[in-house]
């Protein structure tokens, strides 16, 4: 097998040890138990009929014959279920809570009218089993009037584009104000005239389904005022608070279980409308109630990475300086703003003039949402190969260029480390980038042609807060509880490592309990790479505290446990706290067929101390895996003239295969800088925003044709050397 | 999935009869053979059958036989098997390049043949040619997959891969049906849209394809299918190339060039084998017959660059006809 | 239609019922639609606790223990394992046969699943992940699959662990490419993919030359 390389720190007890996942048996031999897999007594089983039309008004629903249908227990639509989906849509984008709920103008529900994409939700049936659910929505009769339609971002602002809400397209900031997103350092103007050059494109990136393995379902039943919910979420607590907050109960009346879940890369954050309306159709029945996605309905009903155009323009001096960076950029939103619509990456540069403006913006197209790194691999996409293209056409060297212009430290702002010099340098010797690299792009003779990319980052690792609970019994057993639900990357597996690391004692003497509201404290959710800082470092503290108690009263004797509990609220001194990486990939592309094949890919990244040397490792393998089918391939293509998608599900989205696979080298370049966890930083999104930068300059390199359009497919390579 | 009735028959008499019947009751009927793709389309509503007739039990239907030079297949014969066969590299190897291998362990030469259209107005329940109705989605749509040969009105591609390799061999259809057996060629099995855009091949109501008879092929000839597909496995073909060739030292004696995953039937190219013949194949007679392949391809606005795929798979083809 | 009969008695006594149903489908559909007009609809739909519909009974031995299921004919073999067999291990991931979560192993070779009806599979052998492990012991497969971290999110993992566990009985120690080409029908979105086949490529360097 192939082993990440690691520089920098030694070993620990137990962190630093690959180790198998404290749950992998279960996961091998198909007893661990997906929200699917239960199965109550009097289940019922329910679908979802879904609008056929991408903006269309509801004149009249008519349930009879479905309710009619025998073995059909309930029918639900917006006339008898006006459920609040609050973490469907927030004004700005942000965390849903209590004052984004109140805040919020453009409020979801479960089923909403109009409807506003091909895909959203109209009614709903229980009923006996799933075929005649499934035959019941086929006899729920819907009078429909259809409305004109828009999808994409830059049309859906002009004057006179059809209107998705009746205030405009252009999504409002938490505060109610249609305004885009602006943020504005130093004086751009004054940069572009200090500037020798000026460089402008336009690039523009897909949407790309989170596509997890598992469908959403969510199973709920109500015992009397209290609803349980077996849900794939990646957040128990966040699942709770939501579910509680949308459907009027207190934190308590809801108990939410997530032991096992098949993937969400940011989809399955918050609560979803499936849980909403599985315990709607659960309190009308009178009977548990699963709901089932299909494929399709988990494609189009859920969310992917939002579609972007960016607008840059570039200021350098001839030496290679940057001296303005102004980024003019396009969110498609689909109908609803569950997220930012962010579009990042030129933080990542010295440059004191940096104007970005982003206008996050309402399309009759499916909803945008989270997806790893949310505002991410596209942003760092545009604004990489932008600066790529700016080097090259200043005849200097992209690492030098990087080198010259990436952000640093500074007396007004201090990292708690830095070192994006060595993740830079060592990657560029590991990779041999002096010698793969073309210095004149598309220079290779012949139709095959080699070329290789990088690209490089930093990403926030800040520190937060979670809680952990820790106990001991008198056979010196330990049981942690951590509300983490483990989404892939391997929490239970990496909370008990720190526990046990903590405790002095084996892994196989922590149990840990997590995936149940009811028994675990709250956690913060399993995104925004926060789980292994937040609550690891809430572990951490549990864990000091139980061996102060052990230290000053004794292990517990007969029945008595000691238990400690931690909800520590840590800083970083002001300081800004950032993980690192750099990837260098060549390609060799067919240009007679348009085909992209990776030669070699290597990744460098310094994500703090690595707990699990064998889990990080697949974080970072699978993350660019996963960028690298955004490059390439992945889209959700509309029928312009009805507005109908096209391409959902993993054959017309391309997902890579095996067979598409290359092999991603990986080095971790360790640092304690003295914060989180015993120094661990992020590390589950690192990859992600790396892949489709550093493959679309090696494209570029190869055939010396600039791509500014993702993914770079084959059509696209053929058109750039026709 | 809408509820429909599975009849298990054990013969192909039994089959024909069973649809037969079922037709008569006002039925639709759908014969399956791995069932694969059947399953898809019947649970995405664009197959509507009422009686499904599963012709995995029956008997002596997926045979090879060679007599007086003539090789029959059974139409039953997996995938898989059909790539283990050692018959003519051209169709182990078409065989072998489709789906997966969970795919081929269940799927037949006679459904590869004859599965429905792949084009995503039709696969998304669009009321198309290909569905009973009067449009063509993809003419001032998406049409990045679709037809630059035999277009119109329908633009869709033949999804098969073993139908141009068929083609290339010289196969001829065999067709059961209520008046009994019926052997077809390739010209007359495979329609193009200009004749009946709802349908792709000459099937009647209640008829099915058994098996396929190729000419034993000659001692001195070469064969290859090469699939160009937009990953690497689990597509249909962007572009293929089926060639038989048949050699006479360095000499080209006779050839026969069918492309996939760009025309509307398998897409026989007549100009490009008659000027084979006769010749070697030079580097520069192989780019000859790249840009010969062309002459008649007509893009829509988004397929274009199908044209240079093609030219370059053709050639493609031939060279690894020449380095064997 | 001379030749009626004949094909009638050619199909066994299960079959035949079905064929007089289906027959009778135009009358039955009338009746359907005449329920809400005769005002029993809510007394007919409370009393039932499982579709009426009609149901064939099939043999299937699964891992090893035979069962006699009553299914209808829309069911798919997954739908079975899962439902009725209570085999949840098996995972339905797209169930139109384009990710592989459900591969399990049928008379031998790997087939998905979700695209095999339940009355085809009738008098089939078939494995599934819970079939793997014997006597509390993991394959070698599931074994690597736990050291390299075969599972990600673990959604794909029985149906990876069932395509390599085919591929090892016919080619005790492949190299990584006839791992990919064997695999290639089982989709990981997590993007595992180095790891599982590193870990296949394990499983049979330190069993298969031994076996």
């Amino acid at each position: 097998m192939s082993e990440a390389i690691h520089i920098g720190l030694d070993p620990l007890n137990t962190i630093g040890n690959a180790t198998a996942r404290v749950d992998a048996v279960e996961r091998v031999t198909g007893e661990a138990k997906y929200s699917r897999d239960f199965k109550l007594p009097g289940m019922l089983y329910a679908q979802i009929l879904r609008s056929p039309h991408p903006h269309a008004r509801i004149r009249a629903i008519d349930t009879s014959a479905a309710e009619a249908l025998p073995g059909v227990r309930a029918v639900i639509t917006g006339d008898n279920a006006s459920v609040v989906w609050g973490a469907g849509s927030v004004s700005g984008g942000r965390q849903y809570n209590d004052p984004t709920k109140d805040a919020t103008l453009h409020r979801r529900y479960i089923f909403n009218n109009p409807l506003r994409f091909v895909g959203d939700s109209v009614a709903a049936v229980a009923a006996i089993d799933r075929h005649t659910a499934e035959q019941a929505l086929a006899l729920i009769k819907v009078d429909y009037e259809e409305l004109p339609f828009v999808l994409e971002p830059e049309a859906a602002l002009e004057p006179g584009a059809p209107q998705v809400w009746p205030d405009g397209n252009l999504c409002p900031d938490f505060r109610n104000n249609f305004e885009p997103m602006v943020s504005n350092l130093g004086d751009v103007e004054a940069g572009f005239a200090e500037a020798d050059q000026i460089f402008e494109e336009r690039y523009e990136t897909s949407f790309i389904h989170n596509a997890q393995m598992e469908p959403r379902a969510a199973l709920a039943h109500w015992e009397a005022d209290k609803l349980t919910l077996y849900s794939p979420t990646q957040g128990i607590s966040n699942c709770r608070h939501d579910t509680a907050r949308d459907l009027g109960l207190q934190d308590h009346q809801v108990r939410i279980i997530c032991n096992y879940m098949g993937g969400g890369f940011g989809n399955k954050n918050q609560n979803q409308d499936a849980d909403l309306v599985a315990a709607t159709l659960s309190k009308q029945a009178g009977a548990p109630v699963m709901l089932e996605f299909s494929r399709r309905d988990d494609w189009l009903g859920v969310h992917g990475r939002w579609p972007t155009v960016q607008y840059y323009k570039i200021g350098a001096k001839n030496d290679g300086t940057v001296t303005a960076i102004q980024m003019r950029g396009y969110s498609g939103m689909g109908p609803y703003r569950k997220n930012s619509g962010g579009i990042s990456g030129m933080d990542v540069y010295a440059c004191p003039n940096r104007l970005r403006s982003i206008s996050p913006v309402y399309t009759n197209r499916t909803t945008s949402g989270n997806f790893r790194a949310p505002s991410e691999p596209h942003g760092f996409y545009g604004v990489e190969s932008m600066m790529d293209e700016v080097a090259y056409k200043l005849g200097v060297d992209p690492v030098e260029f990087t080198l010259k212009n990436m952000r640093r430290p500074t007396d007004d702002q201090p990292f708690t480390n830095y070192s994006l010099d060595e993740v830079i340098t060592r990657g560029a010797e590991q990779f041999d980038w002096a010698s793969r690299r073309k210095t004149t792009p598309g220079s290779d003779e012949g139709p095959i042609k080699r070329g290789s990319g990088f690209s490089f980052m930093m990403f926030r690792a800040g520190v937060g807060t979670s809680s952990a609970i820790v106990r001991v019994d008198a056979q010196r057993q330990y049981t942690l509880f951590v509300g983490v639900t483990d989404i892939g990357p391997g929490a239970k597996t990496t909370m008990g490592m720190i526990a046990a690391e903590e405790l002095g004692v084996p892994l196989d003497q922590v149990e840990v309990v997590a995936g149940d509201t009811d028994r675990c404290p709250y956690s913060v959710g399993e995104s925004g790479s926060r789980t292994t800082i937040q609550t690891g470092y809430a572990v951490m503290q549990a864990a000091k505290d139980l061996n102060q108690q052990i230290a000053d009263s004794g292990m517990p004797t007969g029945s008595d446990v000691l238990i400690a509990s931690a909800t520590p609220n840590p800083s970083t001194d002001g300081k800004t706290r950032q993980c690192f990486g750099a990837h260098f990939v060549e390609v060799e592309v067919d240009t007679r067929i348009g085909t992209t094949r990776i030669v070699k890919y290597t990744t460098v990244h310094e994500s703090g101390r690595i707990i699990n040397p064998t889990t990080a490792r697949d974080q970072i393998r699978g993350a660019t895996l996963q960028g690298i089918g955004q490059a390439l391939h992945e889209d959700l293509l509309y029928d312009p003239a009805s507005g109908q998608p096209l391409t959902t599900g993993y054959y017309r989205a391309r997902h890579l295969t095996h067979l598409d696979i290359p092999e991603i080298d990986v080095t971790f370049i360790e640092v304690d800088d003295g914060y989180g966890p015993f120094g661990a930083k992020t590390a589950g999104e690192a990859g992600i925003i790396l892949a489709p930068a550093a493959l679309a300059n090696a494209i570029s390199n190869a055939i010396g044709v600039r791509m500014t359009s993702l993914p770079i497919s084959r059509d696209k390579i053929l058109e750039a050397m026709a | 999935m809408k509820a429909f009735t599975n009849i298990n028959v054990s013969s192909i008499d039994e089959a024909v009869s069973a649809a037969t019947q079922a037709s008569s009751n006002g039925q639709s009927v759908a014969f399956s053979g791995g069932g694969t793709d059947l399953l898809q389309q019947l649970k995405d509503g664009t197959d509507t059958s009422d009686v499904v007739i599963n012709l995995r039990n029956v008997d002596g239907a997926k045979e090879i036989s060679s007599a007086s030079g003539i090789t029959r297949i059974g139409g039953l014969i997996t995938l898989d098997e059909l790539s283990n066969s050692g018959l003519n590299d051209v169709l182990t190897q078409a065989a072998a390049s489709v789906g997966t291998p969970q795919i081929r362990n269940v799927a037949t030469l006679s459904g590869n043949v004859t599965q429905r259209p792949w084009c995503w107005y039709y696969r998304n329940g669009f009321n198309c040619y290909k569905a009973g109705g009067d449009e063509c989605f993809s003419v001032t749509g998406e049409n990045q997959q679709h037809a630059i040969y035999g277009g119109g009105p329908s633009y869709i591609v033949h999804p098969s891969d073993l139908a141009p390799a068929l083609a290339a061999l010289g196969a001829s259809f065999i067709v059961a049906g209520p008046d009994g057996e019926r052997t077809v060629n390739a010209n007359d099995f495979f329609v193009m849209p200009s004749q009946d855009p709802a349908r792709e091949n000459s099937l009647a109501s209640g008829e099915l394809l058994v098996g396929v008879s190729l000419p034993t092929p000659a001692a001195n000839s070469v064969s290859h299918y090469h699939k160009i597909m937009d990953r690497e496995a689990w597509t249909h073909a962007e572009v293929s190339v089926a060639a038989v060739l048949t050699m006479n030292g360095e000499i080209i004696e006779s050839a026969s060039i069918v492309l996939g995953g760009v025309a509307t039937v398998p897409w026989k190219l007549t100009a490009v084998e008659s000027y084979l013949v006769g010749r070697q194949l030079s580097a520069d007679v192989v780019t000859m017959a790249g840009q010969m392949a062309i002459a008649g391809a007509r893009p829509l606005a988004k397929n274009g660059h199908k044209v240079p795929m093609t030219s370059a798979a053709v050639e493609r083809t031939l060279l690894a006809l020449v380095n064997g | 239609m001379g030749d009626k009969n004949k094909a009638d008695t050619s199909l066994n006594p299960k079959q035949r019922s079905r064929r007089e149903f289906l027959e009778n489908a135009g009358t039955t559909a009338a009746l359907a639609s005449a329920v809400p007009v005769l005002g029993i609809s809510t007394a007919q739909a409370q009393s039932d606790t499982e579709s009426t519909a009609a149901k064939t009974r099939i043999q299937l031995t699964v891992n090893g223990s035979r069962h006699s299921v009553d299914v209808e004919d829309r069911w798919t073999l997954v739908e079975v394992l899962r439902d009725q067999l209570d085999l949840t291990g098996t995972k339905i991931g797209c169930d139109r046969s384009e990710c592989g979560a459900c591969t399990v192993i049928m008379n031998g070779k790997p087939v998905y699943s979700c695209s095999q009806l339940a009355v085809w599979a009738d008098g089939a052998q078939v494995t599934t992940v819970e079939g793997l492990a014997s006597g509390g012991q993991l394959s070698a497969v599931q074994q690597a699959f736990v050291e390299n971290n075969g599972p990600q999110c673990g959604f794909c993992t029985p149906g990876q662990l069932m395509t390599a566990t085919a591929l090892l009985s016919n080619n005790a120690t492949p190299n990584a490419d006839e791992v990919k080409q064997a695999l290639v029908g089982n989709l990981c979105r997590c993007s595992n993919y180095n790891a599982i086949v590193e870990a296949v490529v394990m499983a049979g360097e330190r069993s298969g030359g031994a076996a």
